[in-house]
């Protein structure tokens, strides 16, 4: 009969960390759509996402009850968090950059030379053929 | 060992307790840790989301800043506050089980599913106030009011998150609805609660996809 026995371990939250995390995550509610209306510039953005953030850890925390869990369900939440800012890191890496470090030449360098050398030469004879037609002109 | 369950096997397993587990607190875990790894798989379906989201935002913030302005904070505002009570009832559903309190159990499981129809209400009047105005998504998007390119684009993600975060909000109503009839009929006890405890941590997990939603989309 000892299937039961240790059947009793589950922790239970006191009904006043439920209330008072509820009260914060309603707090922070009003904070955050308060903010929305004063124009803090460039701070609006972080800050309504560091509430969201503090909101979603509460949540998490009490009442998921990660903060009493098992460690490998810790685990596994942290893995997922790690693989979302792994996702939008690795995106933003390349939006937010784009065009910055596109090949703007055409191919290798070896080639990218051999045409500048062409086109100096064709600069140059155009050079002689234009300074002929000026001389040409103004003698006549 | 009687006093688990009422409905007890001759071999002394509580009823719950499937036969390839050692013991219900192994059982327990085992859909525990389910639960956190398809929760898992849910944040990386909605990150593809928001990563359309912050790529575009990045590229272009002052779109997303005027496309805002037309989402109804106060509204927007109702409904976070609305997903968070039905989140603190749900906790207070298996914290009731816990003790044992089975009337507290079925009212919490009941006030959750009655909060989730209301942020769905609350939803449906949002929607149809956007469609009124020619709000759609996408190249749709025919709203005179604010004729700035790539709003369209804005409006496009507003209603494709919205619109799978609330397809969640009515699974959660399926699945919440199942707990309490199961609950009502006495299913749960101190011993065995696990679809209660799981079904609770998804119906968190919606909860902490629109924290993030609301002020993404209708505050900053």
């Amino acid at each position: 009969m000892d299937h039961e026995k240790d059947g009793h371990g589950h922790h239970i939250i006191p009904l006043k960390v439920y209330w008072a995390v509820f009260g914060m995550l309603i707090f922070l509610t009003v904070v955050t759509v308060l903010s929305a209306y004063v124009d803090l510039g460039g701070l609006n953005v972080p800050l309504a996402l560091a509430i969201a953030g503090v909101k979603a850890t509460l949540v998490v925390l009490f009442f998921m009850a990660l903060k009493y869990d098992k460690k490998v369900n810790v685990m596994i939440f942290s893995i997922g968090l790690l693989f979302v800012l792994v996702f939008i890191g690795f995106v933003l890496l390349d939006t937010l950059y784009r065009g910055e470090f596109d090949p703007i030449l055409q191919g290798t360098v070896a080639e990218q030379q051999v045409s500048e050398r062409a086109l100096e030469v064709r600069r140059d004879s155009i050079d002689v053929l234009q300074g002929a037609v000026d001389t040409s002109g103004v003698t006549q | 060992m009687s006093k688990v369950g009422h409905t007890a096997v001759a071999d002394g397993h509580p009823a719950h307790l499937q036969h390839h587990f050692v013991n219900s607190e192994q059982q327990f875990d085992a859909a525990k840790m389910g639960m956190w790894l398809f929760l898992v798989t849910e944040i990386l379906l909605f990150c593809g989301m928001f990563v359309a989201y912050t790529v575009y935002r990045a590229w272009h913030p002052e779109v997303f800043q005027a496309a805002s302005v037309l989402l109804d904070r106060v509204w927007g505002g109702v409904n976070t506050v609305i997903l968070l009570t039905s989140s603190l009832t749900v906790a207070l559903s298996i914290r009731s089980i816990q003790v044992g309190n089975q009337k507290w159990l079925v009212r919490n499981l009941i006030l959750t599913v009655v909060l989730a129809f209301g942020f769905l209400i609350v939803k449906y009047f949002e929607y149809t106030h956007k469609f009124h105005l020619h709000i759609f998504p996408g190249e749709n998007y025919a709203y005179e009011g604010l004729d700035m390119m790539y709003v369209p684009i804005f409006f496009s993600i507003y209603f494709v998150m919205t619109g799978i975060h609330g397809f969640h909000v009515l699974v959660g109503i399926g699945v919440l609805s199942w707990i309490a009839v199961r609950a009502s009929r006495g299913a749960f006890s101190p011993e065995y609660y696990t679809p209660v405890e799981v079904s609770g941590l998804y119906w968190h997990l919606v909860d902490i996809i629109w924290i993030f939603l609301f002020p993404l989309l209708y505050l900053i």
